[in-house]
């Protein structure tokens, strides 16, 4: 390589020298002095050393550049790792020489190319996460559509630690976002079931809150507002839900208890049966579809309504007919119904929906339940004037047919008239003793109660006693009639001494009449009926048992010879006996005795029924029984003659005993005839219309009576029970 | 008593050997249970004429009734309130009154036991409670006077007591009788008997005279109302009168037949008016009668009441007779009667 640098400098040389020669050589021939040529010479010196110079600079300043170059590089790369937090590698050894300047620039270049390639990598990766963190942050964050674009990525650091950071960050956001999502979807779902159950537009209600969260495929809107308002619209719905629940609660509650109250049938039942069977359920167990729709509740509550009308008019039916019942009860028993006018207003009240019906129907309940009691008591005492109604208008009938000359004018139907007539008599003579009976039990009543008896808004007593009054006037009348006939009657027979005699109708009539209304015998056909005719009165007689008891008998006896009266006697005094046997329970079979020798059979067998009893009972036994027998006696008389007061006139038994044996031996026959008739044959019974129970209440007040068991079984009813008895 | 000729019917063997309260057809069978003065509740095979089972009580035994068929219920006079199961000869105690139980009914509608008793109260139980009388006891309930007769038809129940009173009650509210009446007939009641239909009672007295009441207070119902006399005698031209001590409808036809201190019995139709037939004359009064539940046998307890006190009289007896049905079937009323 030397041979091929010093062949030109050779040649470079050999041609400055042949040069120098051929300078030497003109100057020759030119003829130069030396001073010039050495001037020339000198010349050509200094030319030649500038043109070194020159090359020395250029070559001088060639390096630096190449220095300064491998500086930046090295820089560039320092700074480049320090960015990418590595340690700086390849930073050169200043001792290390690796050569000439050219070689180390050439080997620096690679690295640092390499190391800008990595920051560029590492700046994307930046950029990715931040990008990603920034659009989460603004998912988050709020609703605006607006995403800015500037991304600023700090180049000064783009570690992997920071890298990790921003990645972390973006987890979180990440994380955040499922949450909201899940969230909102939990939201969702329960507004869904909500609208569902509510029967409410699901996508309206949703789309209200944000639209985004309509669409069921496209991403929702998470941000906290979006899920503070469905949590909102969520309770909004869940009070609705409540508040509809609650309605609907109370409708199926009063559906049930209409249902109740009306025996609605069951297949009218079956439609409501899904919302009456939620009447008891919780809010959240109500989970059917369109369960709590307007539109049920609407349904149920026109079925509640619809019954509820039918429920006032039934009650208004119930309430009138409760009122016609009470006006009715009212009626029959003849009272005055004093709340009338109230009750009408009542009803007024009802129909203006003023008044609650089942009030008024209480009220009237009370109305009735009064009036009922007051009936019961008035009962008794009504059925004696229903009585003497019927008598009364048997005794104007009486009257009316007796002024009637054709009477008895044979014609068709005139036995039935007669017969009629015939038992009108028997009435009307029984007339003063239902009258006085039926006062003296009324003034008791007023006098218990301490008010008036009122029949039908008339004071009853007040009746009774113009009544009474009627019939003095009536009885004066007849009188008065009487003696004028009588008159006539002496006329007829003065004319009878004058002209011979004629029978006068009238006369005939009279006295036929007569007897039959004094004693009553026509009756005698109906004796079987027992009690009722047991009442009739006679006067004369009555009064003078009264005044002497003990005599009774005596007079009886004479009586039994006369043919006609005797035999109501002897009924009369076998009721008497057969009350007393009620009364003592003694056995009938052996009272059946001829009347004219009863004194003889009687004795023995009375005591009979007496001997099972012990010792110690038998004689008080007796002597109550004789003294019920006795009292009973006289307080039928006592009805029968009328006085008004109540107070027996026996106030000690003692004195009577004495009287007793007579009474009880008094003979008990019944004249009654009963035809024995085969066993085979079907025979009528002998019914008669069951009497009004006119048994005198002080039979039951001092007796005991016992029935054959207790007697056999010598039950006696203890000392404090006998007097509770008395009370009764 | 085999002189009896075959018309009065079958005789029972083995029949108590004092007085018979009361006896009964089971609803089930033709047993028959028979209470007696001589302490002894016995239960027969009425068809098969057997004995099947006899009790013995610390008094008198009043009334008694079947509870189903396998057991019952007795009123003693000894106070107390027995049930008896047949079977197995057990009884329990349901419960006392203060004085001698005279009357006992079961009531199927209610399942309970009514109790009458001369300690003037009406008892209620209930037989499943048969541990103690607090346990059974379901309500007592004040009477005006001593418990004579019970009848129950349903939920009616009619009560008859001393003194003439009637109270009706409605077995579903006990607590006040929903009628108190006082018996049409004047004298002593001795049996009440509700018609089968459920419409009324028929009452009989010591008189001889049976009642024939209805529910229906009004006027058109009490109307049909009526009494009429039986069980009398009439001998040279006098009536000798007798009590009435027993009547028992007939449970098909409601048809009704009567027994008196007469030793007849007497079997009427209510509704016609008229006597359907007489049994010849037992031995002695009639103490109790029963149809059973077909109405095809009649039980009659031929037995002495006491009506006279203690005396000589026949044997108590039990007779079982199979029922024609002419002797019980109502006659239609158009046929003319030849009585009249």
């Amino acid at each position: 390589m030397s041979n091929g640098q010093s062949d030109p400098l050779l040649q470079m040389e050999t041609t400055c020298g042949s040069l120098l020669y051929e300078l030497q050589i003109i100057w020759d021939e030119v003829g130069e002095s030396d001073a010039e040529r050495d001037r020339m010479l000198l010349e050509l010196e200094r030319e030649c050393l500038e043109v070194y110079r020159r090359k020395v600079d250029q070559a001088n300043r060639c390096r630096a550049q190449i220095r300064q170059a491998i500086a930046d590089s090295e820089a560039e790369l320092a700074a480049i790792c320090s960015a990418m937090g590595e340690r700086p590698v390849h930073i050169r050894q200043s001792d290390q020489n690796l050569g000439n300047l050219k070689e180390e620039l050439r080997a620096i270049l690679p690295q640092i190319e390499e190391m800008r390639k990595r920051k560029c990598d590492r700046k994307n990766q930046f950029v990715e996460v931040l990008e990603q963190i920034q659009k989460l942050k603004h998912e988050l964050s709020n609703s605006s559509g607006y995403i800015s674009t500037t991304l600023v990525v700090d180049e000064a650091d783009l570690s992997l630690r920071k890298l990790e950071e921003l990645q972390r960050e973006m987890l979180a956001l990440q994380n955040e976002k499922s949450e909201r999502l899940k969230q909102v979807l939990d939201h969702l779902n329960s507004l869904n079931s909500l609208c569902l159950v509510l029967g409410m537009d699901f996508k309206q209600t949703v789309s209200e809150v944000h639209p985004s969260l309509g669409d069921p495929e496209g991403s929702k809107n998470i941000s906290h507002d979006t899920i503070q308002q469905l949590a909102a619209a969520i309770q909004k719905l869940r009070e609705i839900k409540i508040q509809r629940m609650q309605r609907l609660q109370d409708l199926a509650m009063s559906l049930l208890q209409l249902w109740n109250l009306m025996d609605t049938p069951l297949e009218e039942q079956q439609v409501f049966q899904k919302v009456t069977c939620n009447v008891a359920a919780s809010e959240n167990e109500i989970v059917e579809p369109n369960m709590l729709s307007i539109d049920i509740i609407t349904f149920v509550e026109k079925e509640v309504s619809r019954l509820e009308e039918l429920k006032t008019s039934k009650m208004k039916e119930l309430v009138l007919k409760k009122k016609s019942e009470l006006e009715d009860i009212c009626r029959k028993t003849h009272l005055i119904p004093e709340t009338d006018s109230s009750l009408d207003i009542a009803i007024e009240a009802i129909e203006s929906g003023a008044v609650d019906a089942t009030y008024v129907l209480e009220k009237i309940e009370v109305e009735i339940a009064k009036v009922k009691e007051e009936a019961f008591s008035r009962k008794d005492i009504l059925d004696k004037v229903e009585k003497w109604m019927v008598a009364c208008e048997e005794e104007s009938w009486l009257e009316e047919y007796n002024r009637d000359e054709n009477r008895y004018n044979a014609g068709r139907g005139a036995h039935l008239t007669l017969k009629r007539a015939e038992k009108a008599r028997v009435l009307v003579n029984k007339l003063p003793t239902i009258v006085d009976a039926l006062a003296s039990k009324t003034s008791s009543w007023e006098n218990e109660r301490g008010i008036e008896f009122t029949y039908d808004g008339v004071r009853l007593l007040s009746m009774l006693e113009e009544y009474n009054i009627l019939r003095q006037e009536k009885e004066q009348e007849r009188k008065r009639q009487r003696d004028q006939k009588k008159l006539q009657g002496q006329l007829l027979a003065e004319q009878e001494a004058l002209y011979g005699s004629k029978p006068s109708p009238m006369k005939n009539q009279s006295t036929k009449k007569g007897p039959r209304l004094s004693c009553g015998g026509a009756s005698n056909r109906r004796l079987s009926l027992g009690g009722t005719i047991l009442q009739t009165p006679k006067h004369d007689m009555l009064h003078s048992t009264k005044a002497t008891p003990n005599t009774r008998h005596a007079k009886k006896n004479d009586r039994l010879s006369h043919d006609n009266p005797t035999r109501d006697d002897r009924f009369q005094a076998m009721s008497s006996g057969r009350r007393g046997l009620d009364i003592a329970g003694l056995p009938l079979k052996p009272h059946s005795l001829n009347p004219t020798n009863a004194h003889e059979i009687e004795l023995p067998i009375m005591r009979k029924p007496f001997s099972p009893i012990s010792s110690t009972d038998s004689s008080k036994s007796k002597a109550t029984n004789i003294l019920e027998d006795l009292n009973t006696k006289h307080n039928e008389m006592l009805q029968k003659t009328l006085t008004s007061n109540n107070t027996s006139p026996f106030t000690t038994p003692s004195k009577t005993i004495s009287t007793m044996d007579e009474e009880n031996r008094t003979p008990k026959t019944m004249a009654i005839p009963m035809p024995s008739t085969p066993s085979t044959v079907s025979v009528p019974m002998l019914t008669a219309i069951t009497p009004a129970p006119c048994v005198p209440k002080s039979m039951e007040d001092e007796d005991i009576e016992y029935s054959f068991e207790e007697r056999r079984a010598g039950f006696v009813l203890p000392k404090d029970h006998r007097k509770s008895l008395v009370q009764i | 008593m085999t002189a009896v000729p075959q018309s009065t019917g079958r005789e029972l063997t083995s029949p108590p050997t004092d007085g018979i309260s009361n006896l009964r057809f089971s609803n089930h069978s033709d047993n028959l249970l028979v209470s007696s003065w001589d302490k002894s509740v016995r239960l027969y095979d009425a068809s098969a004429n057997a004995l099947r089972g006899e009790f013995m009580h610390g008094g008198a035994v009043l009334d008694c009734c079947f509870h189903d068929d396998s057991s019952g219920f007795t009123a003693c006079a000894d106070h107390t309130v027995r049930r008896l199961v047949f079977n197995h000869s057990r009884e329990d105690i349901l419960g006392r009154h203060d004085a001698p139980v005279r009357c006992i009914e079961y009531s199927y509608a209610t399942g309970q036991v009514i109790t009458g008793s001369w300690d003037k109260t009406l008892k209620c139980w209930d037989p499943r409670g048969s541990s103690g009388q607090e346990r059974s006891l379901i309500g007592t309930y004040t009477q005006p006077e001593r418990v004579y007769s019970l009848s129950l038809v349903g939920n009616r129940l009619v009560v008859a007591t001393a003194g003439r009173h009637v109270n009706v009650y409605d077995l579903r509210n006990m607590n006040q009788p929903e009628q108190r009446r006082e018996s049409s007939l004047k004298y002593q009641t001795r049996c009440v008997r509700c018609y089968p239909n459920g419409t009324g009672y028929a009452l009989s007295s010591v008189e001889g005279r049976v009642a024939m009441e209805f529910f229906d207070l009004s006027e058109a119902g009490q109307s049909k109302k009526y009494a009429f006399k039986c069980h009398r005698k009439s001998e040279a031209g006098r009536d000798i009168v007798y009590p009435v001590n027993s009547i028992a409808f007939h449970p098909i036809y409601g048809t009704f037949a009567t027994g008196g201190c007469d030793g007849y019995v007497n079997v009427w139709d209510g509704n016609n008016k008229k006597r359907l037939y007489q049994y010849p004359k037992y031995p002695t009064g009639i103490a109790a009668l029963s149809f059973s539940r077909d109405g095809r046998l009649l039980a009659v307890a031929s037995s002495y009441t006491y009506e006279e006190g203690d005396k000589p009289h026949e044997p108590d007896a039990i007779f079982v007779r199979s029922v024609n049905e002419v002797e019980v079937k109502p006659k239609p009323k158009m046929l003319p009667n030849p009585a009249t």
